[in-house]
């Protein structure tokens, strides 16, 4: 059978990151967006979010890629994935204004024959209520991860599929795209696979909040996470690749869009959300792990304080600040000044009206009398904490995620704090 | 969480101090006072808010660019019965329908963690109310009552326990154990003191609550400093102030352990450069003063 061409709706962080993969693959891909200036810019090469492997992809697969905001190219297509990012409010509510905008689109645009499938991130119902006679729709799971985005697309771990009878057959060209990337099929109704998506993200929140929970209790008593965590990952109930890492909270948005809609169906159909609203308030709670900090150890002892801050994006290999504890934190600051740098946001993002934006992670800490560690680059772990200790005027060092050496923070003078072990 | 009306602190026009005869209002006098700010302290026998004629002598000396800050209240001591939660409740609905007439820039009220339950050990603003006695849920009704009254910025206060020399009342906790210590040269604790509190200094209540109104800050924020300690521990630092050291006295626990933690996040991000004053030191200070 000829390769299935491939085509991709809505040149966001998802779909861009699809496409390109499907093009590493091996296949045809034709990447629509309605946004012509969007497309001109991919055109250009210019994309609009970092991933790892990406730019390169989009260089070396550029004569299977082809970028359109002409609906009619999408004729060419035999399986159609919708996969706008669906944008959420501060709430963490979902906007389906634009992914149901599209569909129609590529519904208008698509051959009968077509597979349209849906990739973006949508409630329990919503592809049923999509489906229309005489035409072929399924939804996919996605599971990208800021960050590991295409790591992810290339070599997944499973497909979840959702169909309108997970009895009958995949259409054909579907079923080779997917098998083009060994690994498991799972079709399922639409409802369980939209489902099992929450349920996938539910797990990795459970896991993350009991770390914070027992973090925290760790700070308190003596214990450390760290030991602990190589225990957990050995018992095979647990598993070696368990979200156990404590954190600022939940962030980036996707898993606090899907807590909003768990809370959300469980109101309006009477089941019990107890404990995802407990996810949701610790998760608040250790977002401010810094600030209690900082407060006990710095704007509480010193008038005007400088604060560097290393790191704005919600987690490395990013540039998205979505919930980001940095932001949060310096939200909480506004009234300091502030010294802040990131290797991949500006420092304009910050909102603070006295944070200034600096050319490097030491010139950031130049004069501060504290440093709070906010983001996990890997480039910060190669900071010397030496260097760090002669630059800052203080020696408070807030370093969350471990990303620099306590042992050597503490040999080079800092007083150095991070979370799961008492400071 | 509160907001703050003013970025930059700015001095109210006046304060008025309803309950001004009260130990943590008159904290709240000197300190305004101390910041130049004028002060009207109204209590009782000029005020009495039981009586139906307060709400015309009241609305006559408000003005509508007053900050006015309610801690007029039968405590406890007074009575934990219905008719003293009838009499409290009727003070403040003529406090605020003096209110109502008169207008004002700012309200404050004075509540209780009382409005708690006793199930979350750790609370903050948004854990809900669930008062456990008719203490706690006056302070509940007096708060609704107050967030009533027509086009007022309405501020909540929530104070954990509150020591100070001048403070009269002799619940358990610093202000008994260094009267007992200093009187009979003991301390006696209930069961083995296990249960752990929030203890904050008058003085600390008084300079929060000068921000607050300085800042014209609305919402709900709990008055504490986020550290616990235990009775027992809280013994010990009393003891340590006396030469002769007191006997601390355990007695068989008539009631299970509770323990009281409060997250002061909120607190924090409203006032971050705030410092309290530390238990240890807030006991010796009052130990110095009540010495002379």
């Amino acid at each position: 059978m000829k390769r299935p061409a491939i085509g991709f709706a809505g040149m966001t962080h998802l779909g861009l990151v699809s496409g390109v993969s499907a093009a590493e693959k091996g296949f045809d891909a034709v990447c629509f967006d309605p946004d012509t200036a969007r497309v001109a810019a991919l055109a250009g090469k210019e994309l609009p979010v970092s991933e790892p492997q990406l730019d390169q992809l989009v260089a070396k697969n550029a004569a299977r890629l082809k970028f359109t905001s002409t609906p009619a190219d999408l004729k060419a297509c035999d399986v159609i994935y919708v996969a706008p990012d669906v944008p959420t409010d501060d709430l963490g509510r979902s906007d389906l204004t634009p992914i149901n905008d599209l569909l129609e689109r590529v519904f208008g645009a698509a051959r009968d024959d077509a597979a349209i499938v849906v990739l973006s991130q949508v409630p329990p119902g919503f592809t049923r209520g999509k489906q229309r006679p005489g035409r072929i729709l399924h939804y996919q799971v996605e599971t990208l991860i800021f960050g590991r985005a295409v790591e992810r697309a290339l070599q997944p771990e499973r497909y979840i599929v959702g169909c309108a009878d997970p009895l009958q057959p995949l259409p054909a060209p579907y079923r080779a795209f997917l098998e083009a990337h060994d690994c498991p099929i799972l079709p399922m109704r639409y409802e369980s696979a939209e489902l099992a998506k929450i349920s996938i993200n539910m797990c990795l929140v459970a896991s993350v909040s009991t770390a914070n929970t027992l973090a925290e209790l760790c700070e308190k008593t003596g214990a450390d996470w760290s030991e602990i965590v190589p225990a957990l990952k050995l018992d095979k109930r647990i598993g070696p690749q368990a979200y156990l890492a404590p954190g600022l909270g939940i962030a980036g948005g996707n898993l606090e869009r899907d807590l909003v809609t768990v809370c959300r169906f469980a109101d309006e159909l009477g089941t019990d959300a107890g404990m995802v609203r407990a996810w949701i308030a610790n998760s608040l709670h250790r977002r401010d792990w810094a600030l209690r900090l900082l407060h006990d150890e710095v704007l509480s002892k010193i008038d005007d304080p400088v604060i560097a801050v290393l790191g704005l994006a919600y987690k490395q290999d990013t540039h998205s600040t979505k919930n980001s504890p940095s932001i949060a934190l310096l939200s909480a600051l506004t009234s300091y000044r502030v010294r802040v740098f990131d290797p991949v946001v500006p420092g304009s993002v910050a909102p603070n009206p006295r944070c200034v934006g600096a050319k490097s992670e030491l010139e950031a800490c130049e004069g501060a009398d504290a440093l709070a560690v906010m983001t996990p680059w890997p480039q910060f772990a190669r900071l010397d904490p030496r260097d760090i200790a002669g630059r800052l005027r203080g020696k408070a060092v807030f370093d969350p995620y471990g990303v620099l050496q306590g042992a050597d923070c503490r040999a080079a003078g800092l007083a150095y704090h991070t979370l799961g072990v008492r400071s | 969480m509160i907001a703050h009306a003013h970025t930059e602190p700015r001095k109210p026009a006046r304060v008025v101090l309803l309950g001004a005869s009260g130990f943590i209002a008159g904290a709240i006098a000197g300190r305004l006072a101390s910041q130049g700010i004028a002060v009207l302290p109204l209590g009782r026998p000029v005020l009495d808010l039981t009586n139906p004629e307060a709400v015309a002598v009241l609305s006559g000396a408000l003005r509508g660019d007053d900050a006015v800050v309610v801690l007029a209240a039968l405590t406890p001591d007074k009575g934990r019965d219905g008719a003293t939660l009838l009499k409290n409740l009727t003070m403040m609905n003529h406090a605020c329908a003096a209110l109502e007439k008169t207008g004002c820039a700012h309200l404050v009220y004075f509540s209780s963690d009382a409005v708690y339950g006793l199930g979350p050990a750790r609370v903050d603003e948004d854990t809900p109310a669930a008062p456990q006695d008719l203490y706690g849920a006056m302070h509940l009704a007096r708060e609704m009552m107050a967030r009533a009254v027509p086009k007022a910025p309405v501020l909540i206060l929530r104070p954990t326990l509150v020591y100070g020399t001048q403070d009269t009342h002799n619940a358990y906790g610093p202000n008994r154990f260094r009267r007992t210590a200093q009187k009979d040269g003991r301390i006696q604790l209930l069961g083995g003191g296990e249960e752990t509190r929030d203890h904050i200094h008058v003085d600390d209540v008084a300079a929060l609550a000068a921000r607050c109104l300085m800042r014209g800050s609305t919402g709900t924020l709990n008055v504490a400093t986020g550290r616990s300690v235990s009775f027992a521990t809280l013994a010990e630092m009393v003891a340590r102030q006396f030469p002769n050291r007191p006997e601390i006295v355990k007695t068989p626990r008539a009631s299970p352990v509770t323990h009281r933690h409060y997250d002061i996040i909120n607190l924090v991000k409203a006032f971050p450069d705030y410092k309290f004053i530390a238990l240890e030191e807030g006991i010796a200070r009052c130990q110095r003063e009540s010495l002379g």
